[in-house]
């Protein structure tokens, strides 16, 4: 293989490269990282913010950016508790919550390809606030607790020991990647991101395609707000606060490019895990949560500066 | 008398291919000095090398017998040599003054930096008065006319201590009073010693300027001569060249079926255009930087929103009229645009991916990409346009000029395609990679496709076209055929001069 086939390579590898220094670090330091008990907690803390980097990735993948996904979650978790504390049934009430996440996700893209703002920061921004506004107003800044067991077995339970957390992550990343690898949807979000111009003269409906985009990361934000919901037993308006940030990290860990057209589920998936052990690890390494802070900014930088460098390079 | 700059021997190279090859030129005080060439004739680049911008591979500027430095902008200027644009730069939302004075804005001494508001406006006040330009200097820049901007920026420039001032097309936008002021903005240039460098394909108007002028044709210098002694067909003879005999092969009438019909399009560059493609037939596009080709191509693609007109596929009966992008294509209309990095490639994508940008027949089942139709798609145009690439999977990013070019044009190497638009299909592509391309848009031709080409190299459209329109200011000012156009007709028409 030549230099430069190896060094792209060493790119591409770099997300999964660091999750296996990090796993190799955390298990000689701490004696508790390496059990299947703590592993298993890690992917179950890790679930929320997966599902909701997989939404961050399909648009960041078309250069864009969704703010909003922490909101969206928290509504979608009011709005589901709401449903089910009014006796709904559970099947109804998830349907329901999914079909609200998609229609602010799409009211994100309308405002993009409608309205015509400039730039999804602004748009998602604003429904960040409003989406956040409404889970308040709905739930009287209460959480509302108590969720009947017909919803939170098959979403709070394992599955032969796998927590059904893992089981939704599993599901919606194959559904994601196949939209993204193997329709026709994907290619063109792709293609949107690498060359907008480019996409429009060869025929992409530019519009539409993007609509679609901020459509899926408002559902996978309701899909989080499932598995969260069922976690706390409770719908809480104040649930995701700053989640986007994180998964938009998730993102960028996973070797997604800022600047569109680049990145994979596989390194998304990757992205997440690398931030929920670096948690989980300083956590029994007893670093203070003060502390966790400035590390994990630390590795976002420098994960974007490996973009960066790996962009450089590409011309 | 030693000349107040000098160029020696400047050779420049893009990528392998020469811009300029061993030009020397000289500038003298006091004088107005031409320089003209057609589109891509290496006009520009010389004087971006002059001017510092780019750094030449052989050769070097002087300025009053001392060498500067190549390819250092900020030493240039502070040397004494001024450019300014075509389009002219300036911070819209900054005042007039503001502008005059940026990157150099007087202020206190203090470390705050308080800006002097009197100074900076005295400061403009007397760059104005040297340039003789009558403006408000706390009127916002961006609220001034075109021409009003380029001289304030000329304004700028003499301020500045410019003694050589490179004028880029400076008449490009301007009304004739405004070309009127202009002129006397140089004749007091000239007087006060300083050299004037204009570029323009416009005669008369450098006529007005320049007692020199000097002619570039594919990066050499063609003719250097007072304007005097030189008529506007000597001139004209020199920009297009008398080399431009077709090397094409005889070719036979094209038949009778029109396979594009384009009526009274105009859009808000595009002036009631109307023309006709047949089967077979190549028809060019010919006119200066501006005059409308691309437009006119992307108000028949649907890419441009058209204020009027239609565009018809005519072939198997049905005749509708085309109103966007996916109409086009869906109709078997393709295009392949001018700015091949910019518009028509995904540079990170593979060159499967970017084959198939446009789907081709089977490349989808309900919306899942069926993957062997888009391999066998994409082996079929590396093997058919002979494209250099590690293999499908290469991404586009690392082909070179003339094998991205190919990509483009494989979108429309199916059976579906009727009609192929193509602005400036060999631009920046090597010699050898142009050849190629010519023999396939004329294979093209030979299986009946109707093909539209706009180009700013007169020899290509000479050697390909059956059909020739000339545009100048979003407008069809003539048509030749082929046995009728002459490289000089062209740029005569072009330009509004008489040859």
């Amino acid at each position: 293989m030549s230099r430069g086939g190896a060094r792209i390579l060493l790119g591409r590898l770099a997300p999964l490269l660091g999750l296996v220094i990090l796993c190799i670090v955390l298990s000689l330091t701490s004696a508790h990282f390496l059990t299947a008990d703590n592993l298993v907690n890690v992917l179950r803390q890790s679930s929320v913010n997966a599902l909701l980097a997989l939404g961050q990735l399909v648009v960041i993948i078309t250069a864009g950016i969704d703010l909003s996904i922490g909101s969206i979650l928290g509504l979608s978790s009011v709005a589901l508790a709401m449903q089910l504390r009014a006796g709904v049934p559970p099947l109804v009430a998830v349907a329901g919550t999914l079909v609200l996440g998609a229609l602010v996700g799409l009211v994100n893209g309308l405002l993009l390809t409608r309205l015509k703002l400039p730039h999804p920061f602004i748009s998602t921004l604003g429904t960040m606030n409003v989406a956040r506004g409404a889970a308040m107003i709905l739930a009287a800044g209460v959480p509302i607790s108590g969720l009947p067991e017909g919803f939170r077995v098959p979403f709070n339970g394992d599955f032969f020991g796998v927590p059904a957390a893992v089981i939704v992550v599993g599901v919606a990343a194959l559904a994601v990647h196949l939209l993204m690898e193997r329709t026709v949807y994907g290619r063109d979000l792709f293609a949107i991101g690498g060359n907008r111009e480019a996409a429009r003269l060869a025929g992409v409906p530019v519009s539409s395609r993007l609509e679609l985009a901020y459509l899926v990361s408002g559902l996978m934000a309701a899909v989080a707000s499932l598995v969260l919901a069922a976690r706390m037993n409770s719908g809480f308006p104040l649930a995701g606060t700053g989640a986007e940030l994180d998964a938009i990290a998730a993102v960028i860990i996973g070797g997604a490019s800022f600047f569109g057209g680049v990145g994979t589920v596989a390194g998304t998936l990757i992205g997440a895990l690398f931030i929920g052990l670096l948690r989980n690890g300083l956590n029994l390494l007893d670093v203070s949560a003060y502390w966790q802070m400035i590390v994990i900014g630390v590795v976002i930088v420098a994960a974007v500066f490996i973009d960066v460098l790996r962009a450089r390079q590409g011309d | 008398m030693q000349p107040l700059l000098e160029a020696t021997g400047i050779t420049k190279a893009f990528a392998g291919q020469l811009a300029l090859s061993n030009v020397s030129v000289s500038f003298a005080a006091g004088e107005g000095h031409a320089v003209a060439g057609e589109n891509g004739a290496g006009k520009s680049t010389l004087m971006s090398v002059v001017a510092g911008i780019l750094k030449a591979d052989a050769g070097e500027v002087r300025l009053d017998g001392v060498a500067l430095p190549p390819g250092d902008v900020v030493e240039a200027q502070r040397r004494g040599i001024g450019l300014v644009p075509q389009e002219p730069q300036g911070a819209p939302t900054l005042t007039v003054a503001e502008n005059i004075s940026l990157g150099e804005t007087p202020s206190g001494l203090s470390l705050l930096r308080v800006i002097d508001r009197k100074r900076l406006n005295d400061i403009a006040t007397a760059a104005l008065e040297l340039a003789g330009v009558h403006v408000p200097v706390d009127a916002s820049f961006g609220s001034l006319r075109l021409a009003d901007r380029q001289l304030v920026l000329i304004a700028r420039a003499l301020h500045r201590g410019s003694r050589v001032l490179i004028l880029d097309e400076p008449t490009s936008s301007l009304s004739t009073r405004e070309v009127e002021r202009l002129y006397e903005v140089v004749a007091r240039m000239k007087a006060s010693g300083r050299a004037v460098i204009a570029i323009s394909h416009r005669l008369e108007e450098l006529r007005a300027m320049a007692e020199r002028i000097t002619v570039l044709r594919d990066g050499k210098l063609v003719l250097s001569a007072a304007m005097a002694e030189v008529t506007n067909a000597e001139v004209i003879r020199a920009m297009a060249g008398r080399d431009v005999t077709s090397a094409g092969a005889p070719r036979k009438a094209s038949s009778e079926d029109v396979v594009l019909d384009v009526s009274n399009l105009a859009s808000s560059r595009v002036k009631d255009v109307s023309f006709q493609v047949h089967r077979g037939e190549i028809v060019g596009l010919a006119g200066l930087l501006g005059a409308g080709r691309s437009r006119t191509l992307h108000a028949i693609f649907g890419s441009e929103k058209r204020s009027h007109g239609t565009v018809r596929l005519n072939a198997g009966g049905g005749a509708r009229d085309i109103r966007s992008v996916r109409d086009a294509l869906a109709s078997g209309m393709g295009l392949v645009p001018e700015d091949r990095r910019g518009q028509g490639l995904v540079l990170g994508q593979s060159v499967q991916t970017n084959v198939n940008l446009v789907l081709p027949k089977g490349g989808e089942r309900f919306g899942f990409l069926s993957r062997p139709t888009l391999l066998k798609t994409a082996l079929d145009a590396i093997r058919e346009l002979g494209i250099k690439a590690s293999g499908v999977a290469a991404k586009v990013a690392t082909l070179s000029g003339g094998n991205q070019q190919k990509v483009v044009l494989a979108r429309f190497l199916r059976p579906e395609t009727r009609v192929l638009l193509l602005d400036e299909p060999t631009r920046g592509v090597d010699v050898g990679a142009k050849e190629e391309i010519h023999r396939h848009l004329e294979g093209m031709a030979a299986r009946g496709l109707g093909l539209v080409m706009a180009s700013s190299e007169i020899p290509e459209l000479l050697r390909l076209c059956h059909r020739i329109l000339v545009f100048r200011e979003g407008r069809i000012v003539g048509e030749m055929s082929r046995a009728e156009a002459t490289a000089e007709g062209i740029v005569a028409l072009a330009a509004g001069v008489a040859a």
